[in-house]
């Protein structure tokens, strides 16, 4: 008796969920149809260029004035890298907008890099770092900088104890962390910190300025570009946003760098990166371009993938792309205007643009208007001494 | 209780009867407390080495490129022309990273029981040794996989190494440092006075030397700790050397010592202010202050001497023994007459041979590979 009623009840829930669900379906075909019509008639919504937001904060790192005093003093010392002269800002150099200048970065001594040397101008609104998105914060991003042997080279139990020689840090880690010892995990984070005030100042930046309402900020030139931008040339498909960056990994085909084939060391670096990235032997073998995304998927689709990097601050971050092979915002335009290069997994986004020399004048002014009408220098802190420990 | 008793009278005997069936020769560590006959011996018959990997060896043994800034070889702190170690008190670690101990001759090292003067590695494994020397941050610092890749970039070594182990074989990690233990293997002690006259020579030492020799058998007390052919019991003593003040008042040095104690898992280590010697390994209060027991062969090469440099001269050795060394220590004052301590530096020399050279290679440079052929 019980049961029957039980089944009884079983079944007029049943029949009910199948009712709901078929309502569902018919409700879901619709909206699917909805959206279809909608493609059809203006692009799927883009985030557009805007003023950056308040720089994120991890809720286990917050900001405090010393934090970032203390980590501007860590960011120059080359005492945090193996051999006591490799510290950050010997990559990262402010004078150099915020990156080395060079095609590949320079490395550690008897090393040369493998890729760009990235500007850290702006890099606290990343979610992802490196170029193939290889750490998801600056407080990973530093240790992976400063022990890795082609960067700082650093032991981390050395690069810590060095700090507990030096009284000040001592005493600027526990006002700041509160331990009696400083860690290297918290000179990561002051250094985090540091670089989370390393950001465009919109008051200096002309597009910026534009888009408050000052509208006389860009010339013609620029706001023909900015059409061009949004437009013809389709840059905002994938440098949207704040940050005029997507986040994601596209291949384009950018041009393989020379160094690799012509340079003993940067085919030691290329290999000893390989190597260590867990990829089949036959990958290691036969490596002869940077497979970007993949080292970190081993997806065959991510070969050549790298992530979108930010627009802003270009003009002082020349050159551009992920191993420094186009020189100048001209080469870089004239790149995307070409289509890209080749590649596998090549972005069905890129296509030739057939922009006029003009357009390429007006899109390389609009480009060089989301940089500040100076760059961003910070004086090298007065760094403190070891002293003998009482 | 009874039962207790009864296995230590086994153990007891069980060393017993090592020690007779081992005839005299040396004897194993463990039963030095017994009544056991200690000797002073010729070093043994070398060993063969594959040549071809001590060929390779050498090179890289050279070669500034296995360290992480190019800025040292293994030669930079076991320098031939300085008996293999470096002439320092205290070596000199990677680049901006000086080191807290003394770097010690290599000469015998295939025959040590221990490597470091706390011990910490195994003397039977010479290519871990090698790999801690390349590895560790404050010797030469470099990632063992990117040396790996260095060799590869140079023609000459892939050919040296592909002729040890085959055609295609690639330079790595461990036989790597296996190439360089194969060179160190080969570093060996030459026409050593004290070895003619163990194997009948009488006229290869002095009389004075001979007169030390007793001294060290006997009044001096030497031999209970340097013997065997090494000169060495294998073992960790403390003597209470004084201490290199230059540890603690060059803040590089104590910084690796205290990184050293931090990575070894010693508890405390912030609060250490000397160096506690093979405490920082076994974490057994009783070995704090103790050392390995180096031994004395090819002295007239590598001084300074002790752990920390701090005796320049043998005579300041024999004077720190013959007082019973220092704070601390587990020896007693000896007593020795002037004559005595020249008798016993007379046989101390005995122990060294000619200098152990080998010519030094020039280094080959890294060359272009074929793309996408690695």
């Amino acid at each position: 008796m019980i049961l029957n009623r039980t089944l009884a009840g079983l079944l007029a829930v049943s029949l009910s969920v199948a009712a709901i669900a078929v309502a569902t379906t018919a409700a879901a075909a619709t909206v699917q149809k909805d959206a279809k019509q909608a493609k059809s008639v203006r692009p799927p919504a883009i985030p557009q260029l805007g003023l950056l937001p308040p720089v994120p904060v991890p809720a286990d790192n917050p900001m405090s004035a010393e934090k970032v005093e203390l980590g501007k003093k860590l960011f120059w010392d080359g005492r945090l890298s193996g051999n006591g002269t490799m510290g950050c800002v010997s990559c990262h150099f402010p004078q150099l907008g915020w990156g080395d200048g060079g095609a590949i970065s320079r490395g550690y001594p008897g090393t040369k890099h493998w890729r760009n040397s990235q500007t850290i101008l702006n890099s606290a609104y990343y979610n992802k770092l490196f170029w193939e998105g290889s750490v998801t914060s600056l407080e990973s991003q530093g240790p992976s900088a400063a022990e890795g042997a082609v960067a700082g080279n650093g032991d981390r139990s050395v690069m810590e104890m060095r700090l507990r020689f030096i009284p000040e840090y001592v005493a600027e880690f526990k006002k700041v962390f509160g331990t009696e010892w400083p860690r290297m995990t918290q000179g990561y984070q002051a250094i985090a910190a540091f670089q989370r005030t390393i950001v465009s100042d919109p008051k200096k930046v002309p597009f910026d300025r534009y888009a408050s309402g000052d509208k006389a900020a860009l010339s013609s030139s620029a706001q023909r570009g900015f059409a061009l931008y949004n437009g013809k040339a389709n840059c905002i498909q994938c440098h949207n946003g704040p940050l005029a960056s997507d986040q994601k990994f596209y291949s384009l085909g950018v041009p393989h760098s020379e160094a690799f084939r012509n340079e003993p060391l940067a085919q030691i670096t290329f290999r000893w990166e390989v190597y260590q990235k867990g990829v089949s032997e036959k990958i290691y073998r036969d490596a002869d371009i940077d497979h970007g995304l993949y080292y970190i998927t081993k997806n065959p689709k991510d070969i050549g993938k790298f992530r979108t990097p930010s627009l802003r601050e270009l003009k002082y971050t020349a050159p551009y792309m992920h191993n420094g092979t186009l020189a100048t915002l001209e080469d870089v335009v004239h790149f995307y205007n070409r289509g890209g290069g080749d590649a596998p997994n090549k972005s069905p986004l890129l296509k030739a643009l057939g922009l006029s020399d003009a357009d390429v004048k007006d899109l390389v002014a609009f480009l060089e208007s989301l940089s500040m009408d100076e760059p961003l220098i910070v004086k090298d802190p007065k760094l403190p001494d070891y002293a003998v420990m009482k | 209780m009874n039962t207790l008793i009864t296995a230590r009278q086994v153990i007891g005997f069980a060393v017993a009867s090592l020690v007779l069936s081992s005839g005299g020769v040396i004897l194993p560590l463990y039963a030095a407390e017994r009544s056991v006959v200690l000797e002073i011996a010729a070093l043994p018959q070398s060993k063969p080495v594959n040549k071809d990997m001590a060929e390779l060896g050498r090179h890289l043994f050279f070669d500034v490129r296995i360290s992480g800034d190019w800025s040292r070889s293994c030669a930079s702190c076991h320098n031939p022309a300085k008996g293999w170690a470096d002439g320092e008190a205290l070596s000199q670690g990677y680049t901006a990273t000086d080191y807290f101990r003394n770097a010690p001759s290599i000469i015998n090292a295939r025959l040590r029981e221990r490597f470091m003067w706390d011990g910490r590695l195994d003397g039977a494994d010479l290519g871990t040794l090698v790999r801690d020397m390349v590895t560790e941050a404050h010797f030469m610092n470099a990632d063992g996989r990117l040396v790996q890749e260095r060799l590869k970039q140079v023609p000459e070594y892939v050919e040296m190494w592909q002729k040890i182990f085959g055609k295609s074989a690639d330079p790595y990690g461990p036989r790597m440092f296996n190439v360089i233990a194969e060179f160190v293997k080969t570093i060996e002690s030459k026409n050593v006075p004290f070895d003619r006259f163990v194997k009948g020579d009488e006229g290869a030492i002095s009389a004075q030397a001979k007169e030390g020799m007793r001294l060290f058998k006997g009044k001096a007390n030497c031999m209970s700790c340097h013997n065997g052919a090494t000169f060495s019991d294998g073992k960790f003593h403390r003597l209470g050397v004084p201490e290199n003040l230059d540890i603690w008042n060059n803040p590089l040095r104590a910084i690796t010592m205290l990184r050293h104690y931090s990575t070894s898992g010693m508890p405390n280590y912030m609060n250490a202010r000397t160096d506690v010697g093979s405490h920082a390994i076994t974490k057994n209060e009783r070995d704090k202050g103790k050392f390995f027991t180096p031994t004395l062969r090819e002295l007239k090469y590598t001084a300074p001497y002790m752990h920390n440099g701090t005796l320049k001269t043998l005579e300041d050795v024999i004077e720190f023994y013959d007082r019973g060394g220092g704070k601390g220590s587990q020896l007693k004052a000896l007593g020795l007459s002037p004559e005595d301590k020249k008798a016993l530096v007379a046989f101390l020399l005995a122990l060294s041979g000619d200098p152990v050279t080998v010519e030094q290679p020039k280094q080959f440079d890294f060359q272009l590979r074929s793309f996408g052929k690695n």
